[in-house]
């Protein structure tokens, strides 16, 4: 599946640019050094961490969207930075196993 | 298959969940970084020799080796503290000008850096520094972007860098018993 279907099925807020590519699956992980050593490149990175460092361990890895969940507030430091990367920043109000749920239900594994 | 005719295929291998603790002499200020595997590392003062240490701050991270798929070469990168991502802070930096050659390329530049202090510390060799940087490449297997990553020796002052280090402050606490 597409980034821009994935956005627009499960209603998620874009606050960066989008560059739309395939989709390899879901990691869940709010460790940076978890997702540096375990996350494949085109996972779409569900977390609650909005701090700037999410941008370097996602450009690292070349996650195709970060889903900042539970409606945190990404501050404008964060999304100035992973513009600059191209690293793309998503939100969503659900939690991470709301969401988890809903993307397994779809068959997004 | 051997060695020397191996195009090499790199994965993560011997991977250590721990943590990096930073500590400081209170008698000359020298400030120390070591990784520790241990659940409950040591946080209290020590005496080593002449010096005092004192536990100043710990980050959750984890230690890698890097093992060849095809002929088995071990590659032990126990002289990797962590990496950052170059975000351009200083324009004298030389970090920040091949940051600044490379961005047009969508090549993104990485500082791979070892314990403190330096000069007492094994550094990463720039053998091993490309394979690190072969292998974050192998894995993202993108086609429009790459990784460059290079050594903490070309960053003048370590303590004035914004580099984004990938870290984790903060999740679990290790402070030292009161």
């Amino acid at each position: 599946m597409k980034l821009q279907e994935i956005i627009n099925k499960f209603e998620l807020k874009a606050l960066t640019h989008v560059e739309d590519r395939e989709i390899t699956g879901v990691y869940i992980s709010d460790m940076l050094s978890d997702v540096m050593s375990s996350a494949q490149a085109g996972n779409l990175w569900l977390t609650i961490q909005t701090h700037k460092n999410i941008v370097s361990a996602a450009n690292l890895i070349d996650i195709s969207a970060v889903i900042v969940t539970n409606g945190k507030q990404v501050l404008g430091d964060t999304i100035e930075l992973a513009n600059r990367f191209h690293v793309v920043i998503l939100t969503s109000p659900l939690s991470n196993f709301e969401l988890a749920t809903k993307f397994i239900q779809a068959g997004i594994k | 298959m051997q060695e020397q005719q191996c195009s090499h295929h790199w994965e993560m291998t011997n991977v250590h969940p721990g943590f990096i603790i930073t500590e400081k002499c209170f008698k000359c200020n020298k400030t120390s970084t070591y990784f520790s595997a241990e659940d409950s590392p040591p946080l209290e003062e020590y005496r080593e020799g002449e010096h005092f240490w004192n536990v100043m701050g710990s980050a959750q991270s984890v230690r890698f080796d890097l093992k060849c798929k095809n002929c088995n070469t071990l590659v032990p990168l126990k002289e990797l503290a962590g990496m950052m991502m170059c975000t351009g802070c200083d324009e004298k930096c030389k970090v920040d000008k091949l940051m600044c050659d490379l961005e047009k390329e969508r090549t993104w530049v990485y500082v791979a850096f070892g314990f403190r202090p330096p000069e007492e510390t094994v550094p990463l060799s720039p053998e091993k520094i490309a394979i690190i940087e072969d292998y974050f490449n192998w894995r993202r297997g993108s086609t429009t972007s790459k990784i460059k990553i290079v050594s903490s020796d070309m960053i003048d002052d370590f303590d004035t860098c914004y580099a984004e280090v990938i870290k984790d402050i903060g999740l679990l606490s290790l402070t030292p018993v009161e």
